[in-house]
């Protein structure tokens, strides 16, 4: 049987020709994300952390984001639910995908991590640095990639889960049950149809949330019910011709139940959040030869949300709001390798589609459609370089088209010694919010917001009817909307001082320029502000990492990982240098701003780090016990300046420890337990995703391929 | 609730009525006038405090306004409204000069961006703006305009940094007024406090000034 390993783009012999005899194990780990074929981790040029399934089920995670938040580097944002930020950006800027092509559904550009099951998942590849080269749009601070099952070996796994969080705070009563209970449960089976090999995996999740809270502005831990289920087929379909065809759906159902105070009114509001996720990719490869790859991949997405509110001022009225994108896309590769070269090049075709009750009306259909090439090469120079060299460009119908370069390389002077370094473009495209957006809230005053596209006639059309008091400077910027671009910098040094120590140090800083923002562009003659999305800010990130791994004994392991993190609005900085901005002292009295008060983007952390301790005896006799820091970050920006500075609201740094540990019983079963968020830290207000206390006890029944009937 | 409030509102009413030269709560407790070097700082200013909630859910005070006068450092009766014993008339947000629509008076007013401390003489091509009640004032109302920002999710109101009120006082004398808070304690509530708090002490005001009794513009 050739497809032994089922290879997406590079067949098995090319990795034996850049095998070199290397001692250590981690670096034969085979990764996809960094090339867009398969290569050992050893041979790459661009950094790639993976997570491994067993990492996961050792954490006990149930969701995307319970396993990213203990990665080196990476934090999660409250807002529009769990987002992402990598490298200091934003979650927008972050691409998430599913065996290379991307999860789509996100709301103001925030793809909820909560929502997004880990069923089938192998491995988390993640990239950090613009990989727009390769991944096109959002690639901006990097990538996270879930790798699917791609083994043909039969298998049984099923197991169960239930938890219960310490709720003694009295900070609201659970949704639905005397505690805040959870319960999961996953099977997974594949099974051999003569050459046909069936993946089939199902996962069930309830998470109780709390459904009141006094002075909460919607910031509470939502129930959430979700049921996914991914369907894996493959096998050959000719003569080196192989077929793999992925079907997922996932469907998630959060409840709400909360009450805002405002100005001594309570509102009371009952809703429920219904999120339908379908993805389909059916992909071909053709093998002619060793040297020549030759795929095409289609990909058929779907997200529907639809959300329904009930308040209770005015009495029983209802909020509906329904967002529906699709995303239909069709792209060939072809992979040339010869001698030490690899040529990679492809070209695709997409279709986007969202309808919103947001927009203008939902009956109009908002469209877009990419064309995009790309090419990436890829040389051995010597025994000890690499380089890899790649672009990619984008042709949008509805703006301006991107060319994203990028090149990195690596210099590995010895065994132990490796240095990488890439610099890069990244983008995004304006997305549909911002475009079409044709929003307004009665409440709180009363504001609308426009998207580009539709903001200088609707606010003409008011104008003529003499409804706008005032344009706003910014409305005579109003223009056709350009891609966000960013230039990023990594370098990396990496040392293995023994086989079972190593360390890595890198640094990175990224350029960004022309940011959305939302701006007010009018005023309504009855004081109500009007918004839209203009290019306008300027920014950088930038910080270094260090990571150590440290296989201490053959059973206990060790890593550690830090990321500093500095951030900066550059027109802000500039405002503060030039002495335009002012603070006040201790006294109230005002003083010019200097740099050192100034904190940068709000909701960035300057310092994040982890600990974490394991002991594995066997893959199911194990402790694992994780530290998670993360330092104060800003808020709101409270104290009457325009910039986000010492003196603004922040949310304290904190410490989460994790605790889990793995007690097998027989081959066939095996108990984890664990304790999630062991020192019961809380903050109501802005941490809203992060779980009072947890037990948790799962049952795992495995059946090994060989009793497998 | 509501009928408690009725009565709250009530009590207040005619305590003011029966009491007609003192203003509607004062919190005599809190409400001092220091003064160092040239400089006096005027703490817990009460100006039209709430004293219950309207029928759509918004804090309302009396209606009535703090007199102050930065002539003499003290705070002037009610009775002394119409007089030019006062320069600066504190409700809530609004501050109202003596002039015109507010007054008998020579004053007027304008916001300069700068700190306190650098502000020493009024440039010579300054012009003073008067209030036109109810329309405008010679310090203009609202978010972001003037001496406050107000923020919507927080609920709260904070003094800009860097902006100094130039006043011409009701006499034709200058001085500088930098607001320093708004709230009781001379303390912004947390952004996470209850509204409760955000409402019972707001409009407490806080500020310093530095007035010049020879009657130039050099401070």
């Amino acid at each position: 049987m050739r497809f032994y390993f089922f290879l997406f783009f590079l067949a098995t012999p090319l990795l034996s020709l850049f095998a070199q005899g290397d001692t250590l194990q981690f670096l034969n780990e085979v990764v996809i994300t960094a090339t867009r074929q398969e290569r050992r981790l050893g041979n790459v040029a661009i950094p790639v952390q993976l997570i491994q399934r067993k990492q996961i089920q050792q954490a006990g995670s149930m969701r995307l984001r319970d396993i990213l938040q203990e990665q080196s580097g990476l934090q999660l944002v409250a807002g529009f639910g769990a987002g992402l930020q990598m490298q200091g950006l934003n979650p927008e800027h972050t691409l998430i995908l599913l065996d290379g092509q991307p999860l789509i559904g996100r709301t103001s550009g925030v793809l909820d991590l909560s929502r997004i099951s880990l069923a089938g998942i192998k491995r988390i590849e993640i990239i950090k640095g613009p990989s727009s080269s390769l991944y096109g749009s959002e690639a901006m601070a990097g990538v996270i990639n879930l790798i699917t099952d791609n083994g043909t070996k039969p298998a049984m796994e099923a197991s169960l889960r239930y938890g219960v969080a310490d709720t003694k705070r009295g900070w609201g009563v659970p949704f639905s049950s005397q505690n805040l209970e959870h319960t999961e449960a996953d099977v997974h089976f594949s099974f051999k149809l003569k050459k046909w090999v069936v993946k089939q995996s199902t996962n069930y999740l309830y998470a109780d949330g709390i459904s009141y809270r006094p002075f909460s502005q919607d910031r509470i831990p939502r129930p959430i019910s979700r049921f996914t289920s991914q369907t894996i087929l493959q096998g050959p379909v000719g003569k080196k011709v192989d077929l793999r065809i992925l079907t997922r759906a996932n469907q998630d159902q959060f409840r709400q139940q909360f009450a805002v105070q405002n100005n001594g009114v309570t509102t009371a509001s009952f809703g429920r959040e219904l999120n339908n996720e379908l993805v389909f990719q059916p992909t071909v490869t053709y093998r002619p030869s060793a040297n020549l790859v030759l795929s095409t991949k289609a990909y058929i997405t779907q997200y529907v949300g639809d959300q329904q509110l009930r308040f209770s001022t005015p009495v029983d009225s209802i909020y509906k709001d329904r967002f529906e994108q699709r995303m239909y896309r069709i792209e060939n590769q072809v992979d040339i390798k010869k001698g030490t070269t690899t040529f990679v090049a492809g070209a695709g075709i997409q279709l986007e589609q969202a309808n919103s009750t947001r927009y203008d009306a939902f009956t109009s259909k908002k469209e877009n459609s990419v064309l995009y090439a790309f090419a990436q090469w890829d040389v051995k120079l010597g025994d000890k370089w690499i380089s890899v060299i790649g672009a990619r460009f984008d042709h949008h119908t509805l703006f301006s088209a991107a060319l994203t370069p990028k090149w990195a390389i690596r210099y590995q002077p010895n065994s132990r010694l490796s240095f990488k370094g890439s610099v890069g473009q990244g983008f995004k495209a304006p997305d549909f919010r911002q475009l079409f957006l044709n929003f307004t809230n009665s409440a709180a005053g009363g504001y609308s917001v426009f998207g580009a596209n539709q903001a200088a006639s609707v606010i003409d059309n008011l104008n003529r009817l003499g409804q706008i008091a005032e344009l706003k400077p910014d409305f005579s910027k109003l223009s056709q909307l350009r891609p966000e671009f960013s230039t990023g910098y990594n370098i990396e040094v990496n040392y293995n001082f023994t086989a079972s120590l190593r360390a890595q140090a890198s640094l990175f800083r990224n350029d960004i320029n022309s940011l959305i923002d939302v701006r007010q562009v009018a005023t309504r003659i009855d004081g109500s502000q009007l918004f839209s999305y203009l290019n306008v800010n300027r920014a950088y990130t930038q910080g270094g990492e260090i990571g150590v791994q440290w296989q201490l004994h053959k059973a206990w392991s060790v890593n550690f990982g830090y990321q500093y993190l500095q951030t900066a609005d550059k027109d802000e900085r500039g405002r503060i240098l030039q002495q335009k901005e002012y603070i006040r002292d201790v006294s109230g009295s005002t003083r010019i701003m200097k740099i050192v008060d100034y904190v940068g983007l709000p909701n960035r952390s300057k310092h994040q780090a982890q600990f974490k301790l394991t002991y594995e005896s066997s893959a199911d006799r194990f402790v694992h016990f994780r530290v998670l820091y993360r330092s104060r970050w800003t808020i709101a920006n409270n104290n009457g300046n325009t910039v986000h500075d010492s003196q603004d609201e922040f949310a304290q740094g904190f410490v989460q420890v994790n605790l889990s540990a793995g007690l097998p019983i027989n081959s066939f079963l095996a108990f984890q337990f664990g304790i999630d968020n062991l020192l019961n830290y809380q903050d109501l207000f802005y941490q809203p995703n992060l779980q009072p206390r947890t037990v948790f006890i799962v049952a795992r029944l495995k059946i090994p391929s060989k009793q497998h009937p | 609730m509501r009928i408690i409030l009725v009565i709250v509102t009530t009590v207040v009413f005619c305590f003011g009525c029966t009491k007609d030269k003192l203003p509607i709560v004062v919190d005599s407790r809190s409400f001092d006038i220091q003064s160092s070097g040239n400089v006096t700082t005027v703490r817990n200013l009460p100006a039209d405090t709430i004293i219950g909630v309207n029928s759509i859910g918004q804090p309302v005070g009396s209606g009535r306004y703090s007199f102050f006068s930065l002539e003499r450092g003290q705070w002037v009766p009610q009775a002394d409204s119409a007089t030019n014993r006062w320069d600066l008339a504190f409700a809530g947000t609004t501050i109202r000069v003596n002039n015109q629509t507010s007054g008998p008076g020579l004053g007027g007013a304008f916001v300069q961006v700068g700190t306190f401390a650098t502000l020493t003489a009024i440039s010579a091509d300054s012009v003073f703006r008067i209030d036109n009640h109810p329309v405008s004032y010679a310090i203009p109302r609202g978010s972001g305009r003037a001496w406050y920002t107000y923020d919507g999710p927080t609920n709260l109101l904070t003094p800009i940094p860097g902006r100094v009120l130039v006043i011409r006082t009701a006499t034709g004398k200058f001085a500088k007024v930098e607001i320093l808070n708004y709230y009781r304690g001379g303390v912004t509530p947390s952004a996470t406090a209850p509204d409760s708090i955000k409402i019972k002490d707001q409009r407490f005001l806080h500020f310093r000034y530095v007035f010049q009794p020879n009657g130039s513009g050099q401070f």
